[in-house]
Order: structure tokens, then sequence, then C-alpha cells
């Protein structure tokens, strides 16, 4: 089982780790910012960023002003920004570890991939749950194409929708794309000018936050492989993945 | 256990070590104009200077393990690497890699005295982990040695192919050449016991631009 207990007081639960990934623009960064927004009264958070070049995220944050500077950790990736979150991610862990070393109170440290493409997904050795992030710029069908992040990341967001009548885009439909494409699993459609999306967004979260404490959150992986597609895996691996270590 | 699997084990760029975020300062040499023609140079001129540091470094830290166990004191090499590595910039980037090596070390092998003698630090960097280490798992200083050079060669030649980009074969002879100066390296260091052994050899040139790295947005890789 996951160890998601703080090695100093065992009773206390460490943070929430809550990876941010999907495509280039897709509004990654801008959704953390917004949680920051969101969130900062009632929680105590912190970021890591991976860029491919390295601190463009990290900046974008700290300029947006919405959470102490120092709680904003850039990764350098060496240009593998799979590696960093998905095989060795030695140096995501270690900047998570600081932060909540040096912040013991933290709620949540939210940690963005550095945009590459679809198939990146973060494992589960390095967050607790993930986001995947696509827009409506990005095309109507992307949602139906599918893929690791967006059939199984924990959440599917699907942002910028207020952009939708611009770029020729059906959001009803790409969201009902979205949803076939991921069983059960959530799917919000959001733009920061949509109130109601932005709270379906808190209300998300708030909800892993609270199996986390509960301590009954079983991170998954969304796989860097296409499901099986004999109808037998599905559903499967959500909520009782097999043994994983921390 | 064959000393020469652990040897690879350790020298394999597939370890949890977040070997891919470093470039042996390879990254603020070419943006400062280091051509790929160049770069076998710039390996035997680290192998000279601060790589000849870091072989010393983890050779002593061997030796302490090995007469003192779990009561050697790190500390005092760990001042000496630290006044022979003028850079905080490398400095820092080096403590990041010890922290890394360490974790990894505490998981699998966390019983032997070095590893024990290493709690007693704050932040070694990665040549001190690596010589307490090398020692828990039997490997002889000269193997250390060159297992310091080799890995040195290897990331900066990694980064090479990500930086300026050419054939693989080219950068994979640039390493078969650079073997013969790994083992003068290491036989230069090979035989060291004492902190106050360790050469004092860093590179300036190196140093600065390491230091001027860190201080840039857009980059790459770590150090
Ligand atoms: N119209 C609209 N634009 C948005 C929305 N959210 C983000 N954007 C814009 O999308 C652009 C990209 O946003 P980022 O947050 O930088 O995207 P990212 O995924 O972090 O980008 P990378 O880190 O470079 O991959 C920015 O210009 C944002 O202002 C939204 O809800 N509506
Ligand atoms: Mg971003």
């Amino acid at each position: 089982m996951p160890d998601h207990a703080d090695p100093v007081d065992p009773t206390r639960r460490r943070p929430l780790r809550l990876g941010i990934c999907g495509p280039v623009g897709t509004g990654k960064s801008s959704l953390i910012a917004l949680l920051c927004r969101e969130l900062a009264g009632s929680l105590e958070l912190a970021v890591v960023t991976n860029d491919i070049y390295t601190d463009e995220d990290a900046r974008f944050l700290r300029s947006a002003g919405v959470l102490e500077v120092d709680r904003i950790r850039a990764v350098e990736t060496g240009a593998c920004p799979h590696t960093a979150i998905r095989d060795d991610i030695t140096a995501n862990l270690m900047a998570a570890e600081e932060l909540e070393g040096t912040y013991p109170f933290l709620d949540v440290v939210m940690i963005e991939s550095g945009g590459d493409n679809l198939t990146a997904t973060f494992s589960p050795a390095l967050v607790d749950a993930q986001v995947f992030v696509l827009d409506v710029a990005g095309g109507g069908d992307v949602a139906r194409k599918g893929g690791p992040g967006i059939e199984r990341a924990d959440l599917l967001v699907v942002n910028k929708t207020d952009l939708a009548p611009y770029v020729g885009v059906d959001v009803v439909q790409m969201l009902a794309d979205a949803r076939s494409a991921r069983d059960e699993r959530p799917v919000v459609g959001l733009s920061r000018t949509d109130r109601d999306s932005i709270d379906q967004l808190t209300a998300w979260l708030a909800d892993v936050l609270a199996t986390h404490r509960a301590g009954t959150l079983v991170p998954v992986d969304p796989g860097p492989m296409a499901a099986h597609g004999d109808g037998v895996g599905h559903g499967h691996g959500h909520g009782h993945a097999g043994a994983h270590q921390h | 256990m064959h000393p020469d699997l652990l040897l690879m084990l350790l020298a394999d760029a597939r370890l949890p070590v977040a070997g891919h975020t470093q470039s042996g300062s390879l990254e603020p040499a070419v943006v400062r104009g280091l051509g790929a023609a160049e770069v076998p140079a710039y390996l035997r001129l680290r192998l000279r200077t601060v790589v000849t540091v870091d072989a010393g470094t983890a050779v002593v830290a061997r030796a302490l393990v090995d007469s003192h166990g779990a009561a050697a004191g790190l500390g005092v090499l760990d001042r000496a690497w630290a006044a022979r590595t003028s850079s905080p910039a490398l400095r820092d980037a080096a403590r990041g890699q010890g922290r890394a090596l360490l974790r990894l070390t505490e998981r699998l092998w966390p019983q032997g005295p070095g590893a024990t003698a290493l709690r007693a630090v704050e932040s070694p960097p990665r040549a001190v982990v690596l010589g307490a280490l090398a020692c828990d798992l039997g490997l002889p200083g000269p193997a250390l040695a060159r297992l310091v050079g080799y890995d040195d060669v290897q990331t900066v030649c990694a980064a090479a192919l990500k930086l300026v980009p050419l054939d693989p074969a080219v950068v994979t002879g640039w390493v078969r050449d650079a073997l013969p100066r790994i083992e003068e390296m290491a036989e230069s260091v090979a035989g060291l016991s004492e902190p106050d052994q360790v050469p004092a050899t860093g590179a300036p040139q190196i140093e600065v631009w390491a230091q001027a790295h860190a201080h840039t947005t857009r980059r790459l890789f770590r150090a």
C-alpha cells in the first residue's frame, strides 16, 4: 500500500501530491494559478514545475502573484520531461519533499509536467492523483482520439470552453466524447470565465483531498500504453490498483 | 556479490538518481561558444581538474569508512571537498546529486557502516556519498575512481547529444578515446586516504560558467 503517512508524525498524512499534465499551452499553469487563487484562503499550497526550458512555468506562476515565491520550485529535466515524471522521478520527489520539509503544514503540492505531448503521464509513485488538461483550441477530435491521460487520468479537464465559438468546436459533443472515452471517470469543461466550471474543479479537488486524508486514495497509473480492447479491464485499477511502492 | 556487477549497477544511467538533469557544465560551456569539436578536449580538461577533485574525494570517503567504519568523520572530508570546489552553484548541484544517491542508499543499502556514517553529515556531495556506499558494497578504490571518471565522461557526452546533436557513434568514440585518460586520473587518486590529500585542482573557467548557469533562465540542465 502507498505510504501516505508523515515520517515524523505518522498520525499526520503528508500533503496530497497532485500532478497536472497535458499538451503544450492547454492551460496547466493557468489551472494551477486558478486553484491557488480559489483555495489560498482555505488550503496551504505549493507548486513544483517541470519545463523543457526550466523555469518558464515557475516564472509565470511567480509573476501571477498567487503564491509566495519560495513555494514555487522549478525542476530541470535535461530535456527529458517524460523521464522526470515517469521513470526517474527523483528530482521531482526531492523538490516535493523539500517543500514539505520547509512548509510542514502543506495540504497540497501540485506538480506541473513539462508541456510535451498526449502520451506523458505521471508515475503513481510521484503523485497521488493527476489531472490531464486539454483545450478546445486543440480541436474537437482530441478527446475522442484518446490516450492514457485522456482515458485514465483521475480528472480530465477540457479547458478554454469560452473559446469554443471562435475555434468552431462543439463543446457539448467534445465533453460527450471525453466521457465515453473515460467510463465513469470525471470530466470538467473549464473556463476561467465560467464560475460554475471552477466550482466543479474545486469540488473535485476537495473530494480527492478528503479521500487522501482518509487514507483510502490509491494512486492509479494511467499507463503509457493503450488499454486492452477486450472490455475485461474496464474500470479496473480504479480504486483497487495492485501493489505498488512508494 | 561480484564487485563488477555492483559497479555496473552504479555506472548505469538507468540508476534513478536524476542523472538526466546533469550536463557536467557542458550546457553553459556551449552557451559560451564551445563547439562540438571541442567536447573531447573538454572531457580531458574535466578529468584533469574537477573530476580529479571528485574522484579523490570519493576514494578518501571509501578509505575513511574502510578504516573507521560507522564512526568515520566524513564531515572533515566534506569541508575539504567544498574548499576545493569554489563555485557555490557546483557545490549545490553536487549536494543535490548526493541527496539523490543518498535516497537510493537509504532504500537499498541502509545497513552498512558507510550509510550510517553519512547520516552524520548534512547534505554531503555525491562524491562523499558514492565513496561511502562503495565501501559498503565492497568496491575497491581504483574501481571507484574509474567509476567517477567514467560517469562524468558519459554525463557530458549524453548532454552533448541533446545540446549539439550528432551521430551517437561519434560521441561513443569520444567516450572510448577518453578511457585511457580516465585510467590515468584514477591511478593518480586511487591510493589517497586522508582528506588533506584530496587534490586541489578546480577549473576556474568551468566554475565561472557553472556559476553563471545557475542564474540563467531557460536552462535544460541543473548543472
Ligand atoms: N480563453 C481562455 N484562455 C485560457 C484559459 N486558461 C488558460 N488560457 C490561456 O492559454 C494560454 C496557455 O496557458 P498556460 O497556462 O500557460 O498553458 P500551459 O499548459 O501551462 O502551457 P505550457 O506550460 O507551455 O505547456 C495562456 O495564454 C492562457 O492565458 C481559459 O480558460 N480561457
Ligand atoms: Mg505551463
